[in-house]
């Protein structure tokens, strides 16, 4: 932790008292939070009160919905790399962020949640927007605490960070009582976290494992290397750069590992999963190597876990213990940081070169290519999503930050965007939260103002936040929209399609004129509807300094392929409809 | 094959922690036969729960790895074996600190 200028302020301790609100702000202060996303509300009103007085110090977004806080929040952690800072109030304020704990949970994104509680002699009475905020965000958060006196604020905050940014990085909740808020202490010593007596976040690096693995991978003639979110969050992407040239092992990236590894590099294989690329797929099964890194064998990315890589040695690195063996039997594990582990095992092992088996990924991709990529970008006349990410990917040489929402558009984005840098793919991942790409964006371009951020929405899951149009109008938020609009949930529709005899139970939209709404919120809009006026669309969107929604009208009943069906292994991933299931649809 | 083990956890002694551990458990459907929970005599900032579980030898290895990830846990140990081990510790015999006490290492 550096320190402030108002870390020192904090810390010296005076006669003067301040209330607790005012302890929670100079604390976050203290910590270098820049931005905060939050809604206010009768229990944390001390805060906001006090917040009024802060604001050359700290910067407050005002949201239209705590889960639009919350999802801000995890789109500036993911794309900056600092911990997300929300505010919110008791009761349904508390519970509405629920949704985004769970998902920062699952996908570890570092954020402190600051909520506003009743009185601490109200509590267990059912007051007022009493909720007991603890016990429901139980489950879905890394630590959570409430406080009832102002003294504890400090302490709780410092712990809070420590807990929130470490080991692996997950969501903590701090529970005000609005006494808590109101009592006037003396100025407290801050003093930044650096250890919990029971938790150790950093593991002593395992050398006698790495130098196992180094042998199984030296001795391996088909290795294999699978990078998950973990190398996004350990900052290892160079490490794992440097490791895959000297051992010339072939890399594929999971959903949340994408940008981990860059796309246009000749190691790279593909993206991962049950609609990932075709030949990381099917080859997971012909590795005798699995080296799997940050990552934690998620049910999309094995398919039928009893048909996955059983003929490959696992080598599992991971800061989470008890990721390893969870899923997918591992014979060497590593319990380590990625960026620790990864020098170590570059430098144990051999240089060398697979060129046939890196050529056996191209082959299998190439068999998409034929009968899945050139279908999806066919001029056909109605416009495919495909063509639009492409068109995309090409106007902006890969080099925007793409916050995707969960369907079908966030499937086709992650095989066909090309991401280059880390922490330039933001999406809802393990949780598969619709809603969450909107308000994502805003946070990830409040992070990093100067690049280019692009959400690319459905228009179901558009539906969900859009209310946080408002935020982006108040503050002039840059971001631009992009709806992939095929008037169907389009994902369950597939499902539909393909496993339930083609009823669409419920999954129509009928949908708003969105650019009518768009403008409603003084954001330029536009709407495509043919191929030949996409470019010049994208182009207008892109070039833009101001927020921008475009609307592309894309087919209504398009399949996303390749696909691992349920239940099936990941080698039996399929690149078109079963005949059956074309007789039968 | 399912069968009994009892597990001891040491942990600091924070308001919800008991739900927490009681949380993982119920998660992965590890059935709990019987539960103790104290604060520990010496120092009331920390407490110990045992636990009499029916689980598969995994999943009782699994467990005890999330239990020891949560943030208060200072540990979690567990060995084979029912009812007397449980009573018999729950009494405040030291016989679950015995070699039968699985810990893998990896």
């Amino acid at each position: 932790m550096v320190t402030t200028k108002w870390q020192q302020e904090v810390s010296e301790p005076t006669d003067t008292k301040i209330p607790g609100a005012e302890v929670l702000l100079r604390c976050l202060v203290a910590e270098q939070v820049q931005h905060i996303f939050g809604y206010p509300g009768g229990a944390i009103m001390p805060v906001y009160d006090a917040l009024y007085h802060y604001a050359g110090q700290l910067t407050h977004l005002l949201v239209r919905h705590e889960q639009g806080a919350i999802h801000a929040a995890q789109g500036y952690a993911r794309a900056s790399g600092k911990t997300g800072v929300v505010f919110a109030t008791s009761g349904p304020g508390a519970t509405n962020l629920v949704t985004g704990l769970a998902d920062a949970m699952i996908d570890s994104t570092p954020l402190v949640c600051i909520t506003g509680q009743v009185f601490a002699h109200l509590l267990g009475t059912d007051a007022f927007q009493e909720t007991d905020v603890i016990n429901t965000t139980l489950p879905v958060t890394k630590w959570n605490v409430q406080v009832t006196e102002a003294k504890d604020i400090a302490p709780a905050v410092a712990k809070a960070f420590f807990i929130a940014g470490s080991g692996r990085p997950g969501p903590v909740l701090i529970d005000i009582t609005k006494n808590a808020q109101n009592e006037l202490i003396h100025v407290p010593v801050y003093e930044p976290c650096t250890s919990v007596r029971t938790y150790k976040p950093t593991p002593p690096l395992p050398t006698n494992h790495i130098a196992k693995a180094a042998d199984l991978i030296n001795q391996s003639q088909r290795p294999y290397l699978l990078a998950g979110q973990g190398v996004l969050l350990a900052g290892a992407s160079e490490e794992l750069k440097i490791f895959s040239e000297k051992t010339g092992i072939p890399v594929a990236c999971t959903l949340l590992g994408l940008g981990s590894f860059p796309t246009d590099h000749p190691n790279y294989v593909g993206y991962l999963g049950m609609h990932g690329n075709y030949g990381p797929n099917v080859n997971t099964n012909q590795c005798d190597v699995l080296i799997a890194i940050g990552m934690r064998f998620d049910d999309r990315v094995t398919g039928n876990v009893n048909k996955y890589a059983q003929q490959a040695k696992v080598v599992h690195i991971d800061i989470d213990k008890a990721e390893i063996n969870k899923i997918v039997r591992t014979d060497v594990a590593i319990h380590a940081d990625a960026r620790q582990a990864l020098p170590v095992l570059t430098r144990l092992c051999s240089k060398k070169d697979h060129p046939q088996w890196i050529d056996s990924f191209r082959r299998l991709n190439e068999q998409e290519f034929e009968k899945v990529v050139a279908k999806e970008i066919a001029d056909t006349g109605t416009l495919r999503m495909a063509e639009v990410v492409r068109l995309l990917a090409e106007l902006t040489q890969g080099e925007a930050i793409i916050v995707t929402d969960v369907g079908q558009h966030q499937m086709v984005t992650s095989r066909y965007y090309r991401f280059k840098h880390p922490r330039t793919s933001i999406t809802s991942g393990g949780a598969g939260t619709m809603g969450f790409a909107l308000p994502a964006a805003i946070g990830a371009k409040v992070a990093c103002p100067q690049e280019p951020v692009i959400a690319v929405i459905g228009d179901g899951g558009y539906q969900m936040t859009l209310q946080e149009l408002g935020t982006i109008m108040q503050y002039n938020i840059a971001v631009k929209i992009l709806v992939l609009n095929n008037n169907f949930l389009g994902m369950v529709r597939q499902w539909q399609q393909l496993f339930h005899g083609k009823r669409y139970s419920f999954t129509e939209m009928h949908n708003p004129d969105f650019c009518k709404i768009a403008e409603a919120y003084n954001i330029a809009a536009a709407k495509v509807t043919t191929q030949h006026a996409l470019r010049p669309a994208l182009e207008t969107m892109l070039a833009s300094t101001q927020p921008f929604f475009l609307e592309v009208v894309v087919e209504r009943e398009e399949n996303v392929f390749p696909m691992v069906p349920a239940g099936a292994g990941v080698a039996e991933v399929i690149l078109e409809i079963p005949m059956e299931e074309t007789h039968n649809t | 094959m399912k069968e009994d083990y009892t597990l001891e956890i040491i942990a600091d002694n924070n308001f919800s922690i008991l739900n927490r551990i009681v949380n993982v458990l119920n998660r992965r459907r590890v059935r709990i036969k019987k539960l103790v929970a104290h604060e520990l005599e010496d120092d009331y900032r920390r407490g110990g729960a045992l636990l009499l579980l029916y689980t598969t030898p995994e999943l009782i290895e699994k467990v005890r790895l999330q239990l020891e990830k949560l943030i208060e846990v200072e540990s979690a140990v567990y060995c084979r074996g029912g009812a007397e081990y449980f009573d018999a510790r729950a009494s405040g015999s030291p016989v679950l600190a015995l070699g039968d006490r699985r810990v893998l290492e990896f």
